[in-house]
């Protein structure tokens, strides 16, 4: 049942959802040129798919109160850890990783859909003190609280994914005035902890590390893909080759061309201008989420809406940052952009969740 | 810990705090359109350039080299396709670990791959051919293991392909890859395939035409998607030489089994219709896969088989040079034919005794019976009386001791005693007992067969010295000409029509009743003369044997083929060399009368 009052309605943002669309049609016809054709099983219409089943998250999403979302948090927080731990029992490793389950012909990212269910247990943990205060033992709490789905995350491992939600947390606790001096202690100790990180990580994504600082240590291995993406967004020069041109993406020079690596095709066929209105996209996108959460008085919807522009802003740029060559190679999504039924739909909620707190600011 | 308690001052704050989050944000969009920028609009030309790079292949079309045809349309060489394993290195991810499978699958040595691959830069996209001539079973294995050998091709190219492995192999020439030492002409590109020797490097610029390519567009696998252009080769140009190879054969089977050379030619206009040189190189392997004990086997092998014995062996021409101390005698009136003597095989100069090489002498003869039986007594006091000026002038004038001017490269000169500055080379005197030994063609004479050829067509024909000529034309692939010979006259020997008529009345007696008889062949008068060259007897008692000559020319009144033969440490001329002559010419008149009958019944 849907409860759309008139007042709820009058408050849609639609420079956001706007936003959001013309970057899916940019997705579609990406996709579309890596792979044309008709039939329903070409890429573009299996994202059109998600799309669909997307908007129909963003639609419940929408039509419930948030408040009674975050209310839910501890069921959504159990819920949460048990696809996350189904992924080691059920899971299918695909070049190394345990990050799918297999829901008969479906598979589905455990680790995406916990992206919402982090934030909305962030925003549960960080309200849910009777006071106003956040005290360090609530703080403490939350740490261990989040602790364990993160390890279970990276253990997967999924590194990218928490790689996203390490900064999201961090603008959150920007967010509601964590002291600088406890910001400080925190970010010291997660680079005290880095030297650990490497134990932990797996040779390949050492790899990926050290390429990043000399890209040129291992041209045809692993840097392989930097340079690559690196060369079709480059070749896409100033107005792009267009979509017939761009060989590096239509001769598979391009590894993970339609998933983490589209922004690369997108580069290649439409070239800086092309890129400029993307971004311009994005950046429309992610300021509206800011704006959304600052215009909110309620402090969950506040917290929810910065956890959700976080983790868009995040995964944007570190995407975009490792395919152009800034950051170092990690398995990151493009929001709205990427091929990825867990990733849309994930994305098109956490909009739908934004678009709700947006309609019931005023409340 | 605590959230900001009042109201009013906590959303101030928190729309603070959330702009300079915002802030941050875009900072890091500014970043990533800096770093766009910068690759698409900084760098773009060259990363374009890369991208071009990494989709476009170059797949050379080799150009199918000339043919070589004999003068009655056979062909002497021909092509056929042949397999040739490259290797791109750009496209070789991993070098060392597609070398190592390569070598193992075609077992070639690693190091051999490694070096073809150091002669060119790690990322030419240009094939470097490391083996040709690859068999079926080798070209199945590679294309088999595509995936696994990024950067292995097999070409096809034509490749030449012989008669038999000798055949013409001096005069055809083979061809080898390009060396390092001619890279350094710039005129070639590596691993182009040239004319060494022979035809095959004179002609080499027509023959060997223009390669084509192909651009390939290929997917990250190296997969080929489409030819994006193609550039036909221009096949080379297709050669017409004055050979007869019906004649060539002939010759080479006469010769079969003996070192020496044969030249048949034309004395009406000095095509060369024959010409071989034995022992012969294998025409294949040189072309091929030569290691280098083979090469070096070759080339310090005591026969050498590379030299080309018909414009590169010097012989004495012994007996042979009668005919010019004859023709300088009549001409210079110093002779007569009617001069008689009676030879009981010694002549004595000073406290010299001059034999004659048969024992007991020849009793009484005229200077017919004296070229006929050739005699040396009676051509001891000829070339006495001649003079040894005389005998080198008119030995010059027949183009002894000069080049004969054919194209073939390395043509000796042979050597005429006739300068001081030459003779002075004995570092002695000139004394009456040279000019003894030059009268029989002894001495420090020294002829090629070809000139011996040339003299004997001026015998033929009155007096006219050709050019030799191999090639009457070059036609291009599209029929135009490229390059057309005509005969050329060099000299011309100014004899009395008497010297003429006496020197081939002789001649034909040399081989009607005299040293010549064993060259004879029904139905063709033949004219021709015997020489024995005598040489200095080496440590090897095998190999003091001596030269055979037989040059001769026919019909003796209407001579069209000069057909000269040497063998080397053979024998005697008569007995070895004109029974070989004797073959020729059945070979070349009982074919034409086979052909004759052939015409007039069909």
């Amino acid at each position: 049942m849907l409860r759309l009052d008139r007042r709820l309605l009058q408050n849609v943002d639609w420079p956001l959802l706007g936003a959001a669309f013309f970057i899916i049609g940019l997705s579609l016809v990406c996709l579309w040129s890596l792979n044309p054709g008709r039939g329903i099983s070409t890429l573009m219409w299996r994202q059109l798919s998600w799309v669909g089943v997307g908007l129909v998250g963003l639609l419940v999403v929408v039509s419930v109160d948030y408040r009674n979302l975050v209310r839910a948090a501890p069921i959504l927080y159990v819920v949460g850890l048990g696809l996350l731990l189904s992924v080691f029992v059920l899971g299918r490793t695909v070049s190394g990783a345990r990050r799918w389950i297999h829901l008969g012909p479906l598979t589905v990212q455990p680790s995406e859909l916990f992206k919402l269910i982090f934030i909305i247990t962030l925003a549960w943990a960080f309200t849910s003190g009777r006071g106003e205060r956040l005290s360090r033992g609530a703080l403490i709490g939350t740490f261990l609280l989040l602790g364990v789905p993160f390890l279970l995350v990276v253990r997967q491992p999924d590194l990218g994914t928490a790689l996203v939600l390490v900064p999201v947390l961090g603008a959150t606790l920007v967010g509601i005035g964590v002291r600088a001096r406890v910001l400080g202690a925190l970010v010291l100790a997660s680079v005290a902890t880095m030297p650990l990180g490497w134990l932990v990580l797996k040779p390949y994504q050492r790899d990926r590390l050290l390429v990043y600082l000399d890209p040129f240590r291992d041209p045809l291995g692993t840097a392989y893909n930097v340079i690559q993406a690196k060369i079709a967004i480059g070749s896409g020069q100033l107005l792009g080759k267009g979509v017939g041109g761009a060989t590096q993406s239509r001769l598979a020079f391009l590894p993970e061309r339609h998933t983490d690596f589209i922004f690369a095709v997108f580069a290649e066929m439409w070239g800086f201008l092309g890129c400029l209105v993307l971004i311009v996209a994005y950046v429309l996108l992610v300021l509206r989420g800011f704006e959304i959460a600052a215009g909110t008085r309620e402090t969950r919807g506040r917290i929810l809406a910065l956890g959700v522009t976080s983790v868009f802003a995040v995964q944007i740029l570190i995407n975009i940052g490792m395919v152009t060559g800034l950051l170092p190679i990690v398995g990151i999504p493009l929001p709205l952009m990427s091929y990825g039924g867990s990733s849309m739909v994930v994305s098109l909620t956490a909009l739908g969740l934004l678009l709700s707190i947006r309609m019931r600011q005023f409340h | 810990m605590e959230l900001k308690p009042p109201p009013a001052n906590r959303r101030e704050a928190w729309g603070r705090r959330v702009l300079a989050l915002a802030v941050a944000t875009s900072i890091g969009f500014v970043a990533l359109l800096g770093q766009l920028w910068y690759l698409q609009v900084l760098e773009g030309g060259r990363m374009h350039e890369l991208s071009e790079r990494n989709r476009i292949r170059i797949r050379p079309v080799a150009a199918p080299r000339g043919i070589l045809f004999d003068r009655n349309g056979l062909a002497l060489v021909d092509n056929r396709p042949a397999f040739t394993l490259s290797l791109i290195p750009r496209e070789m991810e991993d070098r060392n670990s597609v070398v190592a499978r390569l070598s193992v699958l075609l077992k070639i040595p690693v190091g051999e791959l490694l070096e073809a691959l150091e002669r060119v830069p790690g990322d030419s996209i240009r094939p470097v051919r490391v083996r040709r001539g690859l068999s079926l079973e080798d070209v199945t294995k590679v294309e088999e293991r595509k995936l696994e050998l990024p950067g292995v091709i097999v070409e096809v190219e034509p490749q030449r392909v012989y008669p038999t492995r000798t055949f013409a192999a001096h005069l055809l020439g083979y061809v080898r890859e390009v060396s390092d030492e001619q890279m350094k002409q710039g005129r070639y590109r590596r691993g182009d395939m040239i004319g060494q020797s022979g035809l095959e490097r004179l002609l080499d610029e027509h023959l060997r035409g223009r390669d084509g390519g192909e651009r390939i567009e290929v997917d990250a696998m190296g997969r080929p998607v489409q030819i994006m252009r193609r550039e036909e080769p221009d096949p080379g140009a297709q050669v017409i030489t004055t050979v007869d190879r019906r004649i060539q054969e002939a010759a080479e089977r006469a010769m079969a089994g003996r070192a020496g050379s044969v030249v048949v030619m034309d004395p009406r206009n000095g095509d060369v219709l024959a010409m071989t040189s034995s022992p012969a190189f294998p025409l294949d392997r040189l072309t091929g896969n030569l290691d280098r004990d083979e090469w070096l086997r070759l080339v310090r092998d005591p026969m050498t088989p590379l030299m080309n014995r018909a414009l590169q062996g010097q012989y004495p021409p012994a007996s042979v040079f009668k005919i010019i101390v004859a023709a300088a005698g009549l001409q210079e009136g110093s002779l007569t034919p009617m001069d008689r003597i009676f030879c009981n095989g010694e002549f004595s100069l000073g406290h010299w005794t001059f034999k004659d090489w048969k024992p007991g002498g020849h009793g009484h003869l005229d200077m017919r019976g004296a070229i006929a039986q050739s005699c040396d007594i009676f051509f001891y006091q000829a070339g006495l009386k001649v003079g040894g000026d005389a005998m080198a002038r008119y030995a010059q004038a027949f183009g002894l001791g000069a080049p004969t001017g054919i194209d073939l490269g390395g043509e000796r000169f042979g050597l005429v005693p006739f300068s001081p500055s030459q003779r002075s080379r004995a570092k002695r005197p000139w004394q009456a007992g040279d000019t003894v030994n030059m009268s029989i063609g002894q001495g420090q004479l020294l002829v090629t067969p070809l000139q011996i050829a040339r003299m004997m067509a001026a015998v033929a024909n009155g007096g006219i010295l050709w050019k030799p000529r191999l090639v009457q034309r070059v036609e291009r692939a599209d029929g135009t000409l490229a390059y057309g010979s005509s005969s050329k006259m060099t000299e011309r020997v100014e004899l009395s029509p008497v010297v003429w008529a006496f020197l081939r009345h002789s001649l034909t007696s040399v081989v009607k009743e005299g040293t010549g008889v064993l060259a004879r062949v029904p139905g063709v008068d033949i004219a021709g003369k015997t020489g024995t060259a005598q040489t200095i007897a080496k440590s090897d008692a095998s190999k003091g044997q001596d030269h055979a000559w037989f040059a001769s020319f026919a019909p003796a009144d209407d001579p069209q083929y000069v057909v000269v033969v040497l063998v080397e440490r053979g024998g005697k001329g008569g007995q070895v060399a004109a029974p070989i002559a004797r073959q020729i010419y059945e070979a070349i008149f009982l074919q034409k009368v086979a052909q004759v009958t052939l015409g007039e019944s069909g």
